[in-house]
């Protein structure tokens, strides 16, 4: 289904202007192509999910062209904004696979057919990135004898970090769908309704909901909607939990952490429950957890760090005796889909991890994520919502109200 | 016909703008509009050779031989001459021959793949002469 959005329309996103600022950025970095083959990137240049390999090729100067395998080349150019002749496939055949089209195309759109080409080359702890191979690399290099390839990802990366309008309200929308499918759960499991019940069935009951109200997929490669029950929940420093066949069990803590996708924008939400009822001692760690998460939404704000945050925010739980279950980390980075994990540019101490002092600016959007884990007492607790940074304050784009409830 | 036409020959070329015209009607090539150079590399007398074929809304517009460079085309495919041969000679499909690598084909492989079964009616039909290679 097409993007080709009215300007006026809520989720229009100038992609042509995306382009032009991509191609100015090369023209300062003496960069004749951009070969793109992150899926942050092709979804940020061409607005379309691109599930298998893909490249993006940015000229200097007019249309990108996109390159995927050819049994989705169609489906790709009936969702992009770019015209047809603009989408190519790639396929085992002579003169067709991705290395020889490619590089043909690539020649084709330098002068001389020779000069630097822009690459995506880096790491990352996000599994699906879409960096090019080392053996892509050598292919394109032997490919494009006479051409120099450099690392230009950043030139993507720091025209990304702010967002607009359209991709602003793209992610609003995909938590308003979230928070469609938090109600189905809490429908779901009120009442003695979880006692059977499995995580993979509130997975199911979520995502069955959330795709009613318009949901494109639970994006996250983390097993799409991540629930945990029990002691699954309290797992030391964890924050990530595909749902199992495990049952819901009386007085015992219950993780919903679902997502959402609407046009790319991406909605990442997480509640917290206890199932039948729940002791004064895990009533003392929910507590402590909805005071963190509160303290933490109050502070989000341009011009804090992402170290300034969790130095403030330790020392709440040290005060509060609940430091030791906290997981010292209060963020992490979104963006269109494939845009995952990292805050900010590859700018920090650690190659490819978040800088911890990253400076906040007005519309940038981030999760603000917290984990408290108590393996001893098999309890713990997730709080994620995608909330974009203000001048005096962050918006939290689920509006699903903070609790966490005992269900009867 | 006899086995006298040479193939790639002007007259190989009337027998295949007379066949194309008399047995593929625009119809049965969808009503396409879109042309084809082949490039035959190594032919026999050393030379470059190419075969072009052309159709508006279905219809034959031109048929080509001839040395050297091919008028441009929406599908380029480039392979040496015996490898043609075979296919003309049907001892050889063309897809197997692109799957293989054995010719090139430049253009855009989602317009390819929607004629595919078009061309294939194509090769039929120029695979019906029997021409010397």
């Amino acid at each position: 289904m097409t993007r080709k959005l009215d300007p006026n329309n809520p989720y229009y996103i100038d992609f042509p202007k995306r382009i032009s600022e991509i191609q100015a950025a090369m023209a300062k970095e003496k960069i004749d192509v951009y070969l793109g083959s992150r899926l942050r990137t092709l979804s940020w240049t061409l607005d379309a999910f691109c599930p298998w390999r893909s490249f993006v090729v940015i000229p200097a100067e007019g249309m990108p062209t996109a390159f995927t395998f050819v049994i989705d080349a169609a489906r790709v150019a009936d969702d992009t904004w770019v015209d047809e002749e603009h989408v190519r496939g790639f396929a085992p055949m002579g003169g067709q696979d991705q290395i020889e089209q490619i590089a043909d195309f690539i020649r084709e759109n330098i002068r001389g057919g020779k000069g630097r080409v822009g690459i995506e080359s880096g790491m990352s702890n996000y599994l699906p990135e879409g960096w090019l191979t080392h053996y892509e690399f050598e292919q394109y290099r032997d490919a494009l004898a006479g051409s120099e390839l450099v690392n230009a990802h950043t030139i993507v990366d720091r025209l990304a970090l702010i967002k607009d309008a359209g991709t602003i309200n793209r992610f609003r929308e995909a938590s308003r769908i979230v928070d469609e499918g938090h109600k189905a759960v809490r429908a779901a499991i009120d009442n003695g309704g979880w006692k059977g019940m499995t995580e993979t069935e509130i997975a199911g009951i979520a995502a069955l909901a959330m795709r009613r109200a318009g949901s494109e997929w639970e994006w996250s490669f983390t097993g799409g909607n991540e629930i945990a029950c029990g002691y699954r929940t309290g797992l030391a420093g964890g924050a990530c939990t595909p749902a199992t066949r495990k049952k819901l069990a009386p007085g015992e803590p219950l993780m919903v952490d679902i997502h959402a996708m609407f046009m790319l924008g991406l909605g990442d939400h997480s509640h917290n429950y206890f199932t039948g009822s729940a002791t004064d001692r895990q009533l003392w760690h929910a507590e402590n957890f909805l005071k963190i998460v509160r303290a933490t939404l109050k502070a989000y704000r341009a011009g804090i760090t992402p170290s300034t945050l969790a130095d403030e925010m330790m020392a709440l739980a040290e005060e509060g005796g609940f430091s030791d279950f906290m997981v010292p980390g209060f963020e992490h980075g979104i963006g269109m889909m494939g845009d995952e994990w990292r805050i900010g540019l590859n700018d920090g101490p650690f190659p490819y991890w978040t800088n911890p002092d990253h400076v906040y600016r007005e519309n940038e959007v981030l999760i603000c994520a917290m984990q408290y884990a108590c393996p001893e007492e098999n309890v713990g607790f997730r709080y994620e919502n995608p909330i974009v940074i203000g001048t005096a304050g962050c918006d939290e784009m689920s509006k699903y109200p903070l609790g966490i409830e005992v269900i009867s | 016909m006899s086995g006298t036409i040479r193939y790639l020959s002007p007259e190989w070329r009337n027998e295949v703008e007379r066949l194309l015209k008399a047995e593929l009607s625009p119809e049965k090539m969808n009503n396409i509009s879109s042309s084809m150079s082949n490039i035959y590399r190594n032919c026999p007398d050393g030379t470059e050779r190419f075969f072009h074929v052309k159709f508006e809304n279905g219809a034959v517009s031109a048929v080509l031989v001839g040395n050297g460079a091919p008028p441009a085309a929406e599908f380029i495919i480039t392979g040496d001459y015996e490898v043609f041969a075979r296919i003309s000679r049907a001892e050889l499909g063309a897809q197997k021959a692109l799957m293989t690598g054995k010719l090139k084909l430049k253009g855009n492989m989602v317009k390819a793949l929607k004629l595919a079964s078009v061309v294939d009616r194509l090769n039929k039909v120029i695979a019906k002469i029997q021409a010397e290679y």
